[in-house]
């Protein structure tokens, strides 16, 4: 038989005490730990009360089986009889203790699952929350995105509208509803007379129909706009300018108009060069009707004056057929100048062009007309260009031409005034000028566009057939040039008639 | 309700276990075996209280932690030592100084002839050799879940 040896018990004893003890002192720590971190979880409060009852457990039962042993091996079992009692009490005590807290285990995880609730209804409102912050974030980025390309969109537009604005050729203008200007660009200031936009400005002031403003507002209130309204505007320095002018009316929340957005596009240039083509065709067809009539009575006159001529050598000298005879023949020949210029007018009269000097011809026409100018107080003042270029031209018609205008002058001058000749050819033009300024009372400018119509005259009756600037008129023509009227003239009286005529090209001036 | 069955059948077998014939005295006393039943009983409070932790932490789904899987083990292994201190202290009970030689010494061994109750007795004192792997698992819980705990804390 084998004995059963309690060697390996002991020490078995001996080492498993000691590190079910250190081991149970380990967990208590980590059980700690634990509570100091989550102090929040009741699961590592119930832990750690575990760890510390098993640790003091383990501790007083460990130290007890380590006390036995070596109180009994030492040979002092009567000291471990008296101890024995008090330690296996307490082993009860501990082990009461470990087995009531973990029996109370339900209590700690029902506290522990309804922060747990507690803690997911509060993870999924912070899901919810950081989801929705989230999303407002990225509607944030967006929105920035979103105003930065609004932003930069405007910004070109509005650049766009601000070079246009600016650049514009046209008056561009914003007003109140009494005309009051509270922007306006530059070409609309230079439209104006002005050569800077002073602070205040009344565009209704610059009408200078009354009724083409009231038309104006009347159809800017009635209709919400006006397009193409054809005014004329009397500038910051008194001279007028044709203006065709469209606008739309700026409503308020009412609906009642407070202002108006407006281009009006400057038409005096091309009113002028349509006055000047309709004239041109006015003076084509006269002309042609003249030339017809001209041709036609012509033959007649010409018969009639020959016949009276014939008529008269049978009769005396002193009867009085002879005299009715040398009315008719005075008459005939005064429709015979008449016809003549006629067809110069209408540029049907034969013409030979030669080189001239345009100053000479004048000279030649003052020192006939200076007398009788003199005689009537008018003093001639010459102002001729040196080095006048050669001009193409008729000097016998050209004659003709500076004759009128200069009795024109002495008609309008009457007495004591002055008469200017002046010629120029400006640098680098292919015209010269001739002009000749009176200073008589003016043309009226209800007639100015009448003054070049044939057998147009303001003169009593008998006193001019109103073909000389008809006549002026037609040899000006035939000589590639043009003849423009002033009147008033800069000094704000007399008149001007401004003639050019083309350089003549030479070798040597090529 | 579950747990207070558990407690009920705890208490109600405590009873039994302590409610012995004996005659009624005003004032009972206490002779030597009552230390040890009661000492025996808090074994049986222990098991108790171990099987129904095992028992739960079984069924609860809010635990999924691996820690707690060690917590199970720890309440398995001191669940059976608990048992076998129960039947250590049992069997101890029922051996007398004859059955044993040399005590006090480190010559002591159990006298022969081997019985199964000194055989039972023999192995309960090797205990330790489930202490100590339920204790580890008690520390290896702990350790996993202060691991966890630091890992999420991070975060």
């Amino acid at each position: 038989m084998i004995n059963l040896p309690l060697v390996p018990a002991i020490i078995a004893d001996i080492g498993g005490s000691l590190i079910v003890i250190i081991v149970a002192f380990l967990s208590a720590q980590y059980a700690y730990r634990l509570t100091k971190i989550q102090p929040e979880n009741f699961l590592w409060g119930f832990l750690f009360y575990l760890c510390v009852a098993m640790t003091a457990f383990a501790t007083s039962r460990g130290v007890g089986h380590i006390v036995r042993q070596f109180l009994i091996l030492s040979g002092n079992e009567t000291a471990w009889r008296t101890l024995s009692p008090f330690s296996g009490g307490i082993n009860t005590l501990l082990i009461t203790s470990a087995a009531s807290v973990i029996i109370y285990y339900h209590k700690w995880l029902e506290a522990y699952e309804a922060i747990q609730i507690e803690v997911g209804k509060q993870k999924v409102a912070n899901a919810k929350l950081a989801e929705t912050a989230e999303e407002l974030h990225e509607m944030n980025l967006n929105l920035e995105e979103i105003v930065e390309i609004r932003t930069q969109d405007l910004s070109i537009s509005e650049k766009k509208f601000r070079h246009f604005f600016e650049n514009s050729k046209d008056m561009v203008y914003f007003c109140n509803d009494g005309g009051q200007v509270s922007d306006i660009n530059q070409s609309g200031v230079e439209m104006l007379g002005y050569q800077e936009r002073p602070d205040k400005l009344d565009l209704h002031s610059f009408f200078k129909d009354v009724e083409d403003l009231e038309k104006y507002l009347q159809t800017l209130h009635d209709n919400g706009f006006v397009r193409d309204f054809e005014i004329e505007m009397e500038r910051q320095d008194g001279s007028l300018c044709h203006a065709l002018l469209s606008a739309n009316a700026i409503l308020n929340e009412k609906g009642e108009v407070v202002g108006c957005e407006g281009v009006a596009k400057d038409m005096t240039r091309i009113k002028t060069i349509t006055d000047q083509l309709i004239s041109q065709r006015k003076m084509a067809s006269i002309g042609q009707l003249a030339a017809g009539v001209a041709h036609e009575i012509n033959t007649p006159l010409g018969i009639i004056l020959g016949y009276s001529q014939l008529m008269q050598d049978d009769f005396s000298k002193e009867s009085e057929e002879h005299q009715n005879l040398n009315v008719i023949e005075r008459q005939t020949k005064a429709c015979q100048k008449i016809v003549a210029d006629l067809l110069k007018f209408s540029r049907q009269s034969a013409s030979e062009k030669v080189q001239l000097q345009l100053n000479d011809v004048i000279e030649d026409v003052i020192s006939v007309t200076e007398h009788s100018l003199n005689m009537a107080h008018i003093h001639i003042i010459k102002e001729l260009a040196a080095d006048l270029p050669l001009i193409s031209g008729d000097p016998e018609r050209l004659r003709q031409v500076l004759f009128n205008l200069i009795n024109n002058a002495h008609h309008a001058i009457g007495e004591n005034g002055n008469v200017t000749v002046c010629t120029s050819a400006p640098p680098g033009n292919t015209t010269i000028t001739c002009t000749v300024t009176d200073t008589g009372r003016g043309i009226p400018a209800e007639i100015q566009d009448k003054i070049f119509d044939p057998f147009f005259t303001t003169k009593g009756v008998g006193q001019g057939t109103g073909l000389g600037l008809s006549v002026t008129y037609g040899i000006i023509n035939d000589h590639d040039g043009s003849v423009i009227l002033e009147s008033p003239t800069s000094s704000g009286s007399g008149t001007s008639f401004h003639l050019s005529f083309p350089i003549l090209i030479t070798k040597t001036n090529i | 309700m579950r747990h207070l069955n558990i407690l009920t059948f705890i208490t109600l077998f405590t009873l039994v276990l302590t409610g012995l014939p004996s005659p009624c005295h005003a004032f009972q006393s206490h002779p030597a075996p009552e230390g040890l039943y009661v000492h025996q009983m808090s074994h049986v409070l222990f098991i108790g209280a171990l099987a129904y932790l095992y028992w739960h932490l079984g069924k609860s789904s809010l635990i999924a932690s691996r820690g707690w899987h060690y917590m199970r083990l720890f309440c398995l292994l001191f669940l059976v030592w608990n048992c076998l201190t129960f039947a250590g202290h049992a069997s101890y009970s029922y051996l007398s100084v004859d059955d044993f030689v040399n005590m006090g010494t480190w010559q002591s061994k159990i006298a022969l002839p081997v019985t199964p109750l000194k055989l039972l007795y023999y192995l309960t004192r090797f205990e330790h050799l489930i202490s100590v792997p339920a204790i580890f698992c008690l520390f290896i819980g702990l350790r996993l879940f202060y691991r966890e705990v630091c890992a999420e804390e991070e975060k």
